[in-house]
């Protein structure tokens, strides 16, 4: 190729790559055209649930891209779970954890999970534009959540840090499928032991925290961001 | 002005800053009586009305006592007066549940500015402290996340090692204590450097120490 064509017209930046995970088509095609229509960005792929995202991911031929995974996303794999995989799988992918007024807990858990920041959908295209570019730039961003929201979002990943410090992996399974309200044979079922396993986790769990019910117990671990009660958006 | 003026607390020792933050309070619009306090009384403060309490951290105290602070008057607006304002100190008073963080050196009109806006109902932490605050977030953020990611993939026997190796017990000392061969040590110990990422006793120890599974002070 000729020299004198590249010294006149060095090449250009490469676009950051953008792939957009969203349960609603709506979503996807709004944060898409905001992607695609942006001088410094291109739209890869799109996805309605977690596993299309991997597959999509898989084909992507890029080193470094950020990925949109939006917080409702559910059965049969959440969002925790992809940012999770995603953290991973490609540890050089910039992950955006995307909601709508999400709660700070939510948010921990994001965090938690290995996702690089947060945009709420309420904040001005400008600004979501903006949070996607900082985010490929390796920046943590929170854009949405007010200060107040930042101490929360910060004492979740605290007090998630020190709840696993406190109780066996095997404890916080038990403690999870506890929150969804299933009796002790309920949990025992699901999670293939016998109920009197169940009953003693339990108990353990309860001295551990220093609580004498189960309510109390679920409470902590909502507060931590190990379980979500309620909708992640 | 609408509503009653909101009183004062202030846990300050120094009395020249005592008469700074009086006379912000002056300033301020929304703020009524000031009382200086030595104590953190929070039977004062668990009345139901809001209040804002400042405390200066030079006097003695630490971030701990904004939390017991709002956890026994939820009305109470904690306001904290810092030499400091670095990332983790910010981070720590915002996770505390503070209203807002002054920097001393910010001034009287800074502090009359931030007293009117909290007595307004407002949280008030200057944006560039904030973004030293997510910084700091994020660090954390990270770490928690790979100390996760670690503590799910070691053993509970890779971790008693850890804790003999982090106490400087050698190969020979941990292989007895535990019943086990000096070569199964070994082994073990292997596979914690690859799950943690490095290459000597030493950094594993500090890895370790820094994601939170052991801990160096015991």
């Amino acid at each position: 190729m000729s020299q004198r064509r590249a010294a006149s017209a060095p090449r250009q930046p490469r676009r950051l790559g953008v792939v957009v995970v969203d349960p609603l088509g709506i979503v996807r095609a709004g944060i898409g055209m905001l992607v695609a229509n942006a001088d410094g960005t291109e739209l890869l792929a799109e996805a309605a649930t977690a596993d299309e995202a991997l597959r999509a991911i898989a084909r992507v031929r890029r080193s470094r891209v950020v990925v949109l995974v939006g917080l409702g996303l559910e059965e049969p794999h959440d969002a925790s779970w992809l940012m999770r995989e995603i953290r991973e799988r490609y540890p050089f992918h910039a992950v955006l954890a995307v909601g709508a007024n999400a709660d700070p807990t939510s948010i921990s858990r994001a965090l938690f999970v290995g996702a690089d920041g947060y945009v709420d959908k309420r904040v001005e295209p400008d600004e979501f534009f903006a949070s996607i570019a900082s985010v490929g730039e390796r920046e943590m961003v929170l854009a949405g959540p007010t200060s107040g929201d930042v101490g929360q979002i910060a004492d979740g990943i605290y007090r998630r840090r020190e709840l696993d410090a406190m109780l066996t992996q095997r404890e916080r399974e038990v403690l999870a499928v506890a929150a969804e309200g299933l009796t002790a044979r309920e949990i025992a079922e699901r999670l293939g032991v016998r109920e009197r396993t169940v009953t003693t986790h339990l108990g353990r769990i309860y001295g551990k925290l220093g609580v004498g019910n189960r309510l109390a117990a679920v409470r902590m671990a909502a507060r931590s961001g190990l379980v979500s009660v309620g909708t992640p958006e | 002005m609408d509503g009653a003026a909101i009183d004062l607390f202030v846990f300050e020792s120094d009395p020249v800053l005592e008469g700074v933050i009086r006379l912000a309070a002056a300033a301020a619009e929304g703020v009524g009586d000031v009382t200086v306090v030595t104590t953190i009384d929070v039977e004062i403060w668990s009345a139901p009305r809001p209040t804002i309490v400042v405390l200066d951290l030079a006097g003695g105290l630490d971030l701990s006592a904004v939390a017991t602070i709002v956890e026994h008057a939820p009305l109470a607006r904690v306001v904290v007066l810092s030499d400091r304002d670095d990332g983790p100190v910010v981070l720590e008073a915002m996770r505390r549940g503070v209203y807002g963080f002054v920097r001393k050196p910010d001034g009287l009109h800074e502090l009359a500015e931030t007293l009117t806006q909290i007595a307004a109902g407002e949280r008030v932490v200057p944006p560039e402290l904030e973004r030293s605050a997510v910084d700091e977030l994020r660090r954390f953020a990270r770490q928690a996340h790979a100390a996760s990611v670690v503590e799910t993939s070691i053993t509970a026997r890779e971790r008693e090692i850890l804790a003999l190796a982090a106490e400087g017990f050698t190969t020979h000392q941990i292989g007895r204590r535990l019943g086990i061969s000096p070569r199964t040590v070994e082994a073990h110990i292997a596979k914690l450097y690859r799950k943690l990422g490095v290459k000597t006793r030493l950094q594993a120890v500090a890895r370790a120490a820094t994601l939170g599974l052991i801990d160096l002070d015991t």
